[in-house]
């Protein structure tokens, strides 16, 4: 289907706040943390965008944000005259206190380890994920290092 | 039984772990562990300048540096509302091309002797040596270049870079002959290679694994294409594929579309050569703070880079994303080692085309 | 924008005595009885052969003869066959590979890369060494059996390189192992690497006694 009507189906859905077009190929949704799911669902199985590419956290002080990245390989939803890709992008806003959102590992497994990442680095909860533990540091790290509030020294070289 | 294969070992090309759950020879499962390269370059570059860090991005993968670095300046672009001159757009082409044939040398090299045939990495690391002296003479370094900037590259080409070019590529293009008779035609590589580690196209893409091993299932996908970027829209060139059988793609259909890629690669060279107009390779205003976000993504040698950059108004990046193509790819390890022996992980891991920098960050 | 991290100076007493022989490894095994030689590691089954053999050699007057024979010799097969292990971290490590290609060929020195580091003299740090990686590399540096040599190849060995500021990368490899031959680059071109060696062959004709008998 062309992208148009995509964005128009899809700004129907519960819990969407804002739609909007980046570049002609790329449709920018917000969406709410509750029921996020079923968008998810919705995503993959009536559009049919079967590649995860990414999931960014940011530390906007004093709220997290989520950034998802979905790509439709397989031409299911187009972009008229042009051979380009079309790619979703979702921003999900979470509350410093609670930084906690359902998993998307077990609809797409390539979100598996992005959410270990997301986890390592910056704290989010990923409810559902089946093996959320750290993946780029080591074990015993304390702390989430991509924090702004993470205090860490910086050895200067005395010569 | 688990078997770790730590992160010192001939096969792993770079540092990570590989555990494997054996029943006899038969792998049943597999646990891949990263991080023993996390150099925290995201943190970094939150305090440095915007044009400071291309050195950083450079050292992303040190197989092929240039898109990188490359990717990190379409999005700083995007970011900053930049537009590159169009000679500046060739150049980068040029390089581009030319540092995909030494990744995929690079990797050809490597995989040689994982399959026992220490010979094939003497045969390509000779010719990714005529590669790299041609790409030390725009930027001045063998590796690491430094070479595109925030809105152009950063000096234009020098004198007779186009006849050395030329000159190169036509003794490459008898060598890929050459090779062809001594790799593909050897039984005892296509018996180590046929029909192991297969995956389905459909099964991939559920996986995140894009790039080469994508089109080693037969789906026709590339980034040069379906996401366009510099001037691959101008050049006639054409995307590779391979199927080992309907639908899904072993190892040998991986190496054939490396190998289809290479020899692509050097007509979209000759192609630039003959478009390639004049005018400045820098763009006049590029400045110095930026706000808003934007994201881009290239085809890297190993699949998709993406790039998400954002800024807050000041001159250096608020948070700045790395998206590699082999994190994904690693964690899906499970899927396509279960099933095979303990001596078909050399081979089906260097089909991959691993590079630990990119995924470690 | 506040960058929330502090600036300290490095700590000298780090950079004396190269944080060589580690107090705490020596602390874990005590030394087992005399003829318990399966339970030694190597540098303490070289002080038991030593306290049997070298004592009685000395003695006698056998040492200085068989020193006079041997060093030239011994000294010359260890200076024209370092192994190095088979070990890349990153960026370097590609130059190292690149050296042995026909191009340089860095194995007209001598160079044979083992896989195991039982059976290496030389150990070559060629990246940036970072906090996870860090005690599998003191286990891979103890494995090696004596006389032993490490090369810290590249800026990231030497002293953090373009990393300096991380918050996951060590300072340098000589924080916690000796190094011998420093090699500067990023990358550390393939002809710096046969010069490094170059040096470590002086090194080795000068400093190792390549003795038969060693104290």
């Amino acid at each position: 289907m062309e992208i148009k009507s995509f964005m128009q189906k899809l700004s129907s859905h519960k819990g969407i706040t804002e739609v909007g077009l980046i570049r002609k190929s790329v449709v920018k949704f917000n969406l709410e943390k509750e029921g996020s799911k079923d968008f998810f669902i919705r995503l993959k199985d009536d559009f049919g965008f079967e590649h995860c590419s990414l999931i960014s956290a940011i530390d906007n002080q004093p709220q997290f944000e989520l950034v998802y990245h979905f790509s439709a390989i397989n031409g299911s939803v187009f972009v008229k005259d042009s051979s380009a890709a079309v790619m979703a992008e979702i921003h999900i806003f979470l509350e410093r206190d609670t930084p906690t959102v359902d998993s998307i590992s077990d609809l797409w497994f390539g979100a598996n380890w992005h959410e270990r990442e997301a986890f390592d680095l910056m704290g989010i909860y990923f409810i559902g994920h089946p093996d959320l533990r750290r993946v780029l540091l080591p074990e015993g790290f304390a702390g989430h290092p991509l924090r702004k509030d993470y205090v860490y020294e910086i050895h200067e070289e005395e010569w | 039984m688990w078997i770790s294969m730590g992160p010192q070992h001939p096969m792993t090309h770079g540092l990570w772990t590989l555990k494997v759950k054996v029943d006899g020879e038969t792998i049943v499962d597999a646990d891949p562990e990263l991080g023993y390269l996390h150099r925290s370059v995201e943190k970094m570059g939150e305090r440095r300048k915007y044009f400071m860090n291309t050195t950083l991005t450079d050292r992303l993968c040190y197989a092929s540096s240039t898109t990188w670095t490359h990717c990190y300046a379409l999005s700083v672009e995007e970011l900053m509302d930049v537009e590159v001159p169009q000679r500046a757009q060739y150049i980068r082409t040029i390089m581009l091309e030319l540092q995909r044939l030494a990744s995929h040398l690079m990797w050809a090299g490597a995989y040689m002797p994982d399959l026992g045939h220490i010979t094939g990495a003497l045969y390509f690391w000779r010719d990714r040596e005529l590669f790299l002296n041609l790409l030390e003479l725009p930027s001045g370094s063998r590796l690491l270049y430094n070479y595109i900037r925030i809105g152009g590259v950063k000096r234009d080409l020098p004198d007779g870079f186009e006849e050395k070019t030329e000159r190169i590529l036509k003794l490459f293009e008898q060598r890929l002959d050459e090779y062809a008779d001594l790799f593909e035609n050897s039984k005892i590589f296509r018996m180590r290679t046929e029909d192991v580690g297969k995956f389905t196209a459909s099964q991939a893409q559920n996986l995140g694994i894009t790039g080469p091993n994508l089109r080693g299932c037969g789906t026709k996908f590339d980034l040069r294409e379906h996401d366009t970027y510099e001037i691959y829209e101008e050049i006639d060139w054409e995307i590779q594929t391979r199927e080992a059988g309907p639908g899904y793609g072993d190892c040998f259909s991986r190496y054939m579309v490396r190998i289809d890629e290479m020899r692509e690669s050097i007509s979209i060279i000759r192609d630039c050569f003959k478009k390639m107009p004049s005018g400045p390779t820098m763009a006049s205003n590029v400045p110095v703070r930026a706000t808003g976000e934007a994201f881009r993504r290239t085809e890297d040698p190993r699949g998709e880079a993406l790039m998400y950059v954002v800024g807050d108004g000041s001159d250096r990046p608020y948070r700045w994303k790395i998206k590699s193509p082999m994190f994904t790819t690693i964690s899906a390890c499970p899927y396509y080692l279960k099933g095979y022996k303990v001596a078909d992980i050399p081979a089906i891991m260097g089909s991959i085309d691993i590079c630990i920098g990119e995924t470690d960050k | 924008m506040d960058m929330s991290s502090k600036r300290i100076r490095g700590n000298p007493n780090l950079r004396k005595g190269l944080g060589s022989k580690t107090t705490d490894s020596d602390k874990i095994m005590e030394d087992p009885p005399a003829g318990d030689w399966l339970a030694l590691r190597s540098d303490q089954l070289l002080k038991w052969i030593d306290d049997a053999v070298y004592n009685v050699a000395e003695t006698t007057g056998m040492r200085e003869v068989v020193d006079r024979v041997t060093r030239p010799i011994f000294n010359y097969a260890q200076r024209f066959s370092p192994h190095p292990l088979h070990f890349g971290i990153m960026c370097c490590a590609i130059e190292m590979g690149q050296a042995s290609a026909p191009d340089h060929d860095i194995d007209r020195l001598g160079l044979v890369y083992r896989s195991s580091p039982r059976q290496c003299d030389v150990l070559i740090v060629n990246g940036p060494v970072c906090e996870k990686l860090r005690p599998k590399l003191k286990t891979l540096y103890e494995q090696m059996p004596e006389p032993k040599w490490v090369i810290a190849m590249g800026e990231c060995a030497i002293s953090g390189g373009p990393y300096w500021d991380s918050y996951s990368v060590v300072a340098g490899a000589d924080t916690f192992m000796p190094v011998d031959v420093y090699i500067p680059g990023c990358p550390v071109r393939p002809e710096a690497l046969m010069h490094g060696f170059l040096t470590l062959q002086k090194k080795i004709r000068e400093k190792e006694p390549g003795m038969f008998l060693r104290r």
